[in-house]
């Protein structure tokens, strides 16, 4: 069955882009103990930033994502002020309401900017799809991979080589005596929204080309990289990016060999089997509780 | 002018008072040893000098300086290294990644510069060179009390606090611990030390003072305190012994 | 948060004019119609309330979160609308298969996050959510699919048919009425003391003897529960419906109502439901930035009244109307007097291990308790002292090792089951229920299974009063027991496990932070306590207050035991002298 690769090559493609946006959901939640739920809209605003660039200011690709990169990083530093910074003393429960309230806020703003009707982006090389040994491939796929590959390849280089990715790191790890030995706890978290934004927008331009993307899309992915950190090990960036992939094919077979309208409930089930049988995950962080 | 004065400090834990009427003072250059029993506010003390915690009310002034209102990182810009009581060291990164991040609160400080800093200050501790690149969870509760005293020098503090450097630690660990403290003043750095092994903490320290509930009662040279009968009784368990 | 003052108890239990208000109100709805649009709006706010209503049962009493309510909304409608309108039952047939549906979903869902807490839960809760949608729009051969079931009927009361919308809405305002008035009752009964003291402080709950998993998914059950009723009687009140009134957006809605009126209070989740049905037509004229607003005020309202709507309003009452604290009286406290001698062995603990990583917090511990005697635990920090009570309490599992209490194999059991038994221990840093009035927390000691308040004719709450009184806090019965000083709430905790009547009490640093003074007043309440015939082991660094107490002393350093014996032998033991009292003692000595 020639069809079982290109499912494969499909699937790693959109999980690519749930292990991007799990990634962001992994460095928030490490450095400020909050699940944003809001996640899975900063893809659609990047897309939706890119559009507006590339359709409504007529600007080159290459610009246009600059400028929708730069606004994604503009975003996450509002995001940062508006949504966590005000609840940073507080439980977990404000703060993750107020996350989706900012979901519910962030869509229909766009929403009322843009209108309902779905968009597209070109793609991103002028590129035709070409068979390789009996098999498919769509460019956009694999421009998804390496791009994926080259981001998480610089976050790693960038957490473990540089001064500034060890105080973030410290920072998540006890934000109390990072501050105690004098960093700035306040701009790592801030740095942390603004990078987790960029990397949301990125994901969004790189699935532009290959669906039609909507106000909503963002709720899917959210869920979906969520899912995924769970999966992988809450807090694990490994876990993330193993476990957004995992979703990422799960999903692709299950759609094609088992049923289409229910292709977003395999991920679900997957999920669910991971929380009942091992709710610590691949990497697992240890859930212990303290007399 | 003394290097860190404390003057009718009052602190809560939301409604709850933890200080009542806290005062003190460190000269430079000395060893001053803060003893009190579990739950005084010896903690509490430190946490507010270091800008974890803000004062209802009193002063914290250093080299003739308020502090009070600082964040915790102006703080340790200012020269006051604080190392919290059960270490905190990272968990997540290695003892020497622990220890360079001890020259957070010096951000110009170049790659270099920071390298051969960290060589320096390890070279207190020569059992450091053994576990450098160990990840801090592996580490012993000695080893890393050793990171985390390395951590606070790294700062180049004038004041460096220490909060129960010998919570669970091997009696021949402690011992070591202690000489460190000694000389660490004796290339001078001023240490404030808070510790439940009184008689310990009494023996390298120039001064002490002590916490009940709050409150200073008592304070004195270290050698008179040791001898204080009703020190001994309340915090070193000696009456009957 | 924020702390609101209690409302002291009053002689009218406030669910009477509840009651009297609901059904004055369905009078009046019944005597002056409403127009349709309006009838139509109210109706869907009497039905939308009684499920948010579940929200009040679980987030706000239990303090757990979900984001599956319009699911169990859900299950509730289509239950009455496939049962009528395709399989021909009565509605009141299918009525009663839309609470079970609901019960059964709501417990199934309970137990499988039981051991999943904050944001895991969130996230089970909103995958429970979206399979449920996902089931509803594509099972097309049941459930209709996207298009809906229209032609749902209204029901049939007394023989009278409720066909007439305004019938209805008089109908559906007497059900909320009822909902509201079971939801506030709740909260006073022993089931809804559990249920806050699980939110407070799960760890205290379960050492207290609450079966957290039980009350958990009970909590789960009745919010699901209400859900479906709610449900169904949405769905025969606009007799169509269709799958996205029930998806994630609704949970999320659902949730923000009771958060904006205030999550811990039946009354404030009624306004904040009316509030947000009705916002959205005054708010018409917003058009398609409505939604961003409503977004943005979700924000908003987390960020400024974290205590909603109703914290307000409560907040201001208070203000209001000061009233000065309730008089309380209470009678001797009673303990029970085991059959037995004095001196047999309460606690046995043999080879007890325990092993964090590869750190031997305990290393092959015996120990030994005897009937009314005081014996005390010692050791520096870190050698193990509180790690001991947390085994023997059920807290942590042993590595190794048996405990036997009471006679009976007490090793690795559940807290809950412990505390069943007799076992009551206090915690080093103050486990109190925190949003909870003093008599609050120390009821839930005295409702712990197997007590036997027979002494206090029966009455948890006047066991909880002699046990207060017992520590000299009876004037502070109806306090928030988070106001108290340091020294009051070290008080209560010792209430709360008094007024469980143990066999044996555990106390894990009760001096730590108390004065002179109040130390000297603890001494005498431990002595009071052994004159009443208690059996206690407590942990202590206080040497003085150990002396005047202890019968026995065992001593813990790096996990294992160095010496066990009366004061004078144990004080005079060399072991003893270097762990504890430090080298330079030793050296000094020499």
């Amino acid at each position: 069955m020639s069809a079982l690769p290109q499912l494969i090559v499909a699937g790693i493609g959109m999980g690519s882009i749930y292990a991007l946006v799990a990634l962001g959901l992994v460095l928030i939640y490490r450095t400020t103990n909050v699940v944003n739920f809001a996640q899975g809209d900063f893809p659609m605003v990047g897309a939706f930033l890119l559009v507006i660039c590339l359709f409504h200011a007529g600007m080159p690709y290459w610009a246009g994502i600059l400028v929708a990169l730069a606004g994604m990083a503009v975003f996450g530093g509002l995001f940062n002020l508006a949504v966590y910074y005000p609840l940073r003393n507080r439980s977990y429960l404000p703060v993750l309401i107020s996350t989706l309230g900012a979901s519910i806020f962030v869509q229909n703003t766009v929403l009322a900017a843009y209108g309902p009707q779905p968009a597209n982006l070109p793609p991103l090389l002028p590129l035709r799809g070409f068979q390789v040994g009996g098999v498919f491939l769509d460019p956009q796929y694999l421009v998804i991979i390496v791009v994926s590959a080259a981001l998480v390849l610089l976050q790693y280089l960038f957490f473990e080589k540089t001064y500034l990715g060890k105080k973030i790191q410290a920072t998540a790890q006890d934000k109390e005596t990072a501050s105690l030995i004098g960093i700035p706890v306040r701009w790592m978290i801030m740095l942390t929204f603004v990078y987790s934004a960029v990397l949301g927008g990125v994901a969004g331009i790189l699935v532009g080309p290959i669906m039609y993307f909507s106000i909503g899309m963002g709720t899917a992915i959210a869920l979906k990289a969520f899912a995924a950190t769970i999966i992988g090990g809450f807090g694990d960036i490994r876990g993330a990016i193993l476990g957004g992939l995992g979703l990422g094919i799960i999903e692709n077979l299950g759609a094609a060999y088992i049923s289409v309208p229910y292709k977003d409930a395999f991920a679900f089930l997957v999920l669910f089997a991971f929380l009942m049988v091992l709710p610590q995950g691949i990497f697992g962080e240890k859930i212990a509780e303290k007399a | 002018m003394p290097l860190l004065k404390l003057s009718h400090l009052r602190v809560s834990h939301g409604r709850v008072e933890a200080l009542s009427d806290v005062s003190l003072v460190v000269e430079a250059g000395e060893i001053v040893a803060l003893l009190g029993a579990n739950g005084a506010g010896k903690t509490t003390t430190l946490r507010t000098i270091s800008g974890l915690m803000r004062p209802d009310a009193g002063d914290v002034a250093f080299e003739g300086r308020s502090l009070v209102g600082l964040s915790p990182e102006m703080i340790v810009r200012a020269g006051i290294a604080h190392v919290p009581e059960g270490r905190r060291i990272f968990s997540g990164l290695t003892a020497r990644e622990n220890v360079l991040l001890g020259a957070a609160n010096r951000p110009n400080l170049s790659r270099h510069a920071r390298e051969a800093e960290a060589d320096e200050v390890s070279a207190l501790f020569p059992e450091i060179a053994s576990f450098r690149d160990t990840l801090a969870w592996k580490l012993s509760g000695g080893q890393l009390q050793m990171v985390a005293v390395a951590r606070g020098l790294m700062a180049k503090p004038k004041l460096l606090i220490l909060d129960e450097p010998s919570l669970g630690l091997a009696p021949l660990i402690i011992q070591r611990v202690f000489d460190i403290i000694v000389e660490i003043r004796r290339r001078g750095t001023t240490v404030l030390l808070v510790e439940q092994n009184a008689n310990m903490a009494l023996s390298i320290a120039d001064r002490g003072y002590v916490l009940e509930t709050g409150r200073i009662v008592t304070s004195g040279c270290a050698a008179a305190l040791g001898k204080n009968e009703a020190i001994k009784a309340a915090y070193l368990g000696q009456r009957a012994a | 948060m924020r702390t609101i003052q209690p409302r002291p108890r009053r002689a009218i239990p406030v669910e009477v004019p509840i009651l009297a208000a609901g059904l004055a109100l369905a009078g009046l709805a019944l005597a002056q119609p409403l127009g349709g649009y309006a009838t139509g709006i109210a109706m869907q706010a009497a039905t939308c309330a009684i499920a948010v209503l579940g929200l009040t049962i679980v987030l706000g009493y239990a303090g757990q979160i979900t984001l599956a309510q319009a699911s169990f909304f859900g299950l509730g409608a289509y239950a009455v609308a496939l049962g009528t309108a395709d399989l021909g039952l009565s509605f009141w047939t299918a009525f009663l298969m839309a609470v079970a549906v609901s019960a059964a979903a709501g417990v199934a869902l309970g137990l499988t996050s039981v051991r999943l807490g904050g944001h895991y839960l969130a996230m089970v809760t909103i995958t429970f959510q979206q399979i449920f949608t996902l089931v509803l729009t594509n099972w097309a051969e049941v459930t209709h699919g996207p298009d809906g079931v229209p032609g749902i009927p209204r029901p049939e009361l007394f023989g009278h048919a409720l066909s007439d919308t305004r019938h209805y809405l008089a109908f559906s305002l007497v059900c909320l009425t009822l909902a509201v008035a079971s939801v506030s009752w709740l909260r006073r009964t022993a089931l809804g003391r559990a249920m806050e003291a699980l939110r407070d402080n799960e760890l205290a709950a379960s050492v207290n003897g609450i079966d957290t998993v039980r009350v958990k998914v009970i909590a789960f059950a009745l919010c699901a529960t209400l859900g479906g009723i709610g449900g169904a009687l949405f769905a025969s009140g606009f007799a169509y419906i269709s799958p996205d009134q029930f998806s994630l957006a609704e949970s999320i809605v659902f949730l923000t109502m009771a958060l904006l009126g205030g999550v811990k209070s039946a009354l404030g989740t009624l306004v904040g439901a009316s509030l947000l049905i009705v916002l959205p037509e005054v708010l018409r004229f917003l058009k398609e930035v409505y939604l961003a607003v409503y977004g943005a005020a979700v924000v908003l309202i987390m960020i400024f009244m974290p205590d909603g709507i109703w914290g307000w309003v409560v907040l201001f009452g208070d203000r209001l109307v000061r009233r000065g604290p309730q008089p309380r009286t209470a009678g001797p406290l009673r303990l029970r007097r085991e059959a037995g001698d004095p001196g047999d062995v309460v606690l046995e603990v043999r080879n007890l291990a325990k092993t964090f990583g590869g750190l031997k917090a305990l290393d092959s511990v015996d120990l030994e308790v005897r009937r009314n005697t005081i014996h005390a635990l010692i050791g520096p920090n870190g050698s193990g002292k509180t790690t001991f009570v947390n085994v023997l309490s059920g807290l942590y599992r042993p590595s190794g090792g048996r405990i036997r209490f009471g006679g009976r194999d007490a090793t690795a059991r559940a807290p809950h089951v412990l505390s069943g038994r007799g076992l009551a221990r206090t915690f080093q840093n103050i486990r109190l229920f925190r949003s909870m009035t003093c008599l609050d927390n120390v009821m839930v000691g005295a409702q712990r299974p197997g007590n036997d308040l027979s002494a206090e004719g029966g009455g948890v709450e006047a066991r909880a009063l002699s046990a207060l009184d017992f520590v000299g806090l009876l004037d502070r019965a109806d306090a928030l027991v988070g106001d108290l000083p340091y020294g009051h709430q070290r008080k209560v905790e010792i209430a709360r496990a008094l007024a469980a009547d143990p066999a044996l009490l555990l106390l894990d640093e009760p001096a730590a932070g108390l004065n002179t003074t109040e130390k000297g007043q603890l001494v005498e309440l431990l002595r009071r306590l052994k004159g009443l015939g208690l059996t206690i082991l407590i942990i202590e660094h206080d040497m003085p207050l150990v002396e005047a107490v202890a019968d026995q002393i065992t001593v813990l350093n790096f996990g294992q035991r160095i010496s066990d014996g009366t004061p004078a032998e144990v004080l005079r033991d060399p072991a003893v002298v270097t762990a504890y009292l430090g080298e330079a003692h030793v050296r000094a000595a020499a």
